[in-house]
């Protein structure tokens, strides 16, 4: 039933990010247009291209979806509403969001095609950047918290929540999980216009779909362990906890989307110079400063 | 009994899968499957802490493998001739060295196994928390000088390796 409930969420969650999507696109709010597109895509050949390598081809869009769902299973969206909670919850979550890099290579390599080979290899790069930006701030969330379980780390943002008692952390954080998402202006993998779609580009019909759901679901998986950091989870008042983390998850999808909305795609190499040459010293200063904290104010 | 059984079959199932995920490495050409294979086989190992209760490990493993790995992958993609493997070309050499080798790797290992003296084993495995304390005791104790001495050389090994990669660079730029 608890899982049942979670799922029935992330996919409710992944709903409304593609209506926020396709508003951001066409200028039109329409309640129906994911389901329309989903519906037309269902419909639509599944165009296999020329010589594939056929096994990756066909496990790339689903290791997405499982990915972006692994992620989301240790992430509580209020006391005991959660798929499972790992003594190791603040690690699985990068353990499974590193299996989207593995989907988006096979995506990549598997159809044989140009562009989607460089939208693959692309986002290995991408990884190299975001990847310790991830990392190193989930640290300094667990550091508060004396604990990996995603629960522990609510409970620690009683008092002040994590957005405040390490604003830096919190910045670097929102950045890598665009850059995750591939968001834009991180849209590598994807590039519309410039890779006519890249790792997505051979694909059509159900394979697509489930390409775009899995994505969908790791926008709103990367929200809610945004939330989970760094908004107080579940906290707050009036509202009942599982509303509290409905609303946030929403409000840092739409504005992950929002910022991408107005923002130029941003270079590779300068993609990866600002992470390592900027962003990897402050989140070792993050570290820093919070190990203080922890200290002097826990 | 019940789980003792269970967890002895998921071991048994994640171990064979990581020897088969191995002998994949070698059967194929093509560069990408033959290093998604060797991630797989390391996830596979992955998942095999995991039903041993190293749930720590286990996550760990499973976590950096997929991005060694991949990293990997666009290496070997990068270096060799034939990197799609259509050309079939010849991916093995020095076959007796290597089956002579990997035998007595083999054989030395399972000794090991078989007749070390592994000292007084835990009859349950402690919480998966405790777990993570105990591990974090000892890296920043009794082994911390191991694990910074590694952690300094592979540091070391990076610099002289971008290093070694930079004058070739600048000579172009001043040619």
């Amino acid at each position: 039933m608890r899982i049942a409930v979670v799922l029935g969420f992330l996919f409710a969650g992944a709903y409304l990010v593609a209506v926020l999507e396709a508003r951001l696109a066409t200028g039109r709010l329409r309640l129906a247009a994911p389901g329309w597109a989903a519906m037309a895509l269902l419909g639509r050949e599944s165009v296999v291209p020329r010589q594939p390598d056929r096994l990756f081809f066909e496990t790339a869009p689903a290791l997405l979806l499982i990915a972006a769902l692994l992620a989301a299973a240790v992430l509580p969206l209020a006391p005991g509403l959660f798929i499972t909670n790992l003594a190791t919850g603040a690690l699985f979550v990068n353990a499974a969001l590193a299996y989207v890099l593995v989907a988006l290579l096979m995506a990549g390599w598997g159809p044989d095609g140009a562009y989607a080979l460089i939208g693959g290899w692309r986002f290995l790069g991408q990884l190299i950047a975001y990847s310790m930006l991830i990392v190193m701030p989930i640290t300094a969330v667990a550091m508060r918290a004396e604990s990996l379980l995603t629960t522990d780390i609510v409970a620690s943002q009683t008092g002040l929540w994590n957005i405040l008692y390490q604003p830096l952390g919190f910045v670097l954080f929102f950045i890598a999980a665009m850059g995750v998402a591939f968001l834009p202006p991180f849209d590598l993998p994807s590039a519309e216009g410039e890779l006519a779609g890249g790792v997505t580009s051979e694909y059509t019909g159900v394979r697509l779909a489930v390409f775009r759901l899995g994505r969908l679901v790791l926008v709103i998986t990367l929200s809610a362990a945004t939330v989970v950091f760094y908004l107080g989870g579940w906290l707050g008042p009036v509202l009942p906890p599982w509303a509290w983390s409905a609303v946030k998850i929403l409000a840092v999808s739409a504005t992950m989307l929002l910022i991408g909305h107005y923002l130029p795609r941003i270079r590779e190499a300068h993609l990866l110079a600002w992470c390592w040459k900027l962003g990897i010293p402050l989140a070792l200063l993050n570290i820093f400063i919070v190990g203080v904290m922890v200290l002097v104010w826990p | 009994m019940a789980v003792i059984t269970l967890q002895t079959f998921f071991i048994a199932l994640f171990g064979i899968a990581a020897l088969w995920f191995g002998v994949v490495v070698f059967r194929t050409s093509s560069m990408m499957r033959s290093a998604l294979a060797l991630l797989f086989s390391q996830t596979a190992l992955g998942a095999m802490f995991l039903a041993m209760q190293a749930e720590f490990l286990g996550v760990l493993q499973i976590m950096m493998m997929a991005t060694e790995m991949s990293i990997m992958a666009i290496f070997m993609v990068m270096f060799m001739m034939d990197p799609g493997g259509l050309g079939e070309m010849d991916m093995t050499h020095q076959k007796r060295l290597s089956i002579a080798a990997g035998v007595i790797g083999a054989l030395a290992v399972s000794g090991v196994a078989l007749f070390a003296h592994w000292g007084p084993t835990a009859t349950v495995a402690p919480a998966a928390a405790e777990q993570i304390r105990g591990l974090g005791t000892e890296l920043l104790g009794r082994s911390m000088i191991i694990f910074e001495t590694a952690g300094v050389t592979i540091l070391t090994a990076m610099i002289a390796a971008t290093a070694v990669a930079m004058p070739v660079l600048q000579r172009k730029k001043t040619s």
